[in-house]
């Protein structure tokens, strides 16, 4: 919640170079990811899926959320070396 | 599942409408918004980082579409920004309640509503702050 407040208030009112910006996106990022997608496992485990059924929904979760941090963080990086 | 969709929706079961109080509200929709949440950040990071990837297509086109209304005039509107920051401020709020709950504050069923909407009075009160200050930013007049 204080990363996207700062976030927002970065977008709207503050004046910090790209690269602040970019290393507060990814930040945010990282952190609504992992709330995000243990929130969809927690819904998906709520359906008694099984022993096999957990290690699965939590390795593929675990892959999208690493494939997006690493997509989000490569379009911020010109921003996060460059700014 | 252990049980069947027609025991929880049927009569007695904890969703069917007609039994449901505030507080399995509360759940239902901090349940579905954290749904349509997760769908909005990755549209979301898709969608800034397609100017960087100089990406294209019908998809991209599409995210572009979401972006001027068929009502607006002379204004871009992000109508599904908007809608998403009322939900992003109920998800929110409800979340904070909930680890106020966790903590012990409020666990009294009167100020347990209280604390509910207030904190849903302070979401309307940051969301329209948010709207008000940064919609003719978005605008670009």
């Amino acid at each position: 919640m204080v990363v996207l407040g700062v976030h927002l208030w970065l977008a709207n009112f503050g004046q910090p170079t790209a690269s602040l910006r970019a290393i507060l996106g990814v930040i945010l990022l990282g952190l609504a990811l992992f709330h995000g997608l243990n929130g969809v496992r927690t819904v998906i485990l709520d359906f008694n899926v099984g022993t096999q059924g957990r290690k699965f929904v939590t390795m593929i979760l675990l892959l999208v959320g690493v494939a997006s941090l690493l997509f989000g963080m490569h379009g911020l990086w010109p921003l996060i070396v460059g700014g | 599942m252990t049980r069947r969709i027609s025991q929880i929706l049927g009569r007695g079961g904890e969703l069917n409408p007609r039994n449901m109080r505030l507080g399995i509200w509360a759940w239902l929709i901090q349940r579905i918004s954290g749904l349509a949440l997760v769908v909005f950040v990755v549209a979301h990071v898709v969608a800034i980082s397609q100017a960087n990837f100089a990406l294209s297509g019908p998809l991209f086109t599409m995210l572009d579409g979401l972006r001027n209304p068929f009502w607006s005039v002379d204004r871009t509107v992000l109508a599904i920004d908007l809608i998403m920051l009322g939900i992003i401020a109920f998800h929110g709020m409800n979340g904070i309640r909930i680890v106020l709950f966790d903590m012990g504050v409020g666990v009294g069923l009167r100020s347990h509503k209280v604390i509910f909407w207030i904190l849903v009075a302070i979401g309307v009160v940051v969301g329209g702050l948010v709207i008000f200050y940064g919609l003719p930013l978005i605008g670009g007049t």
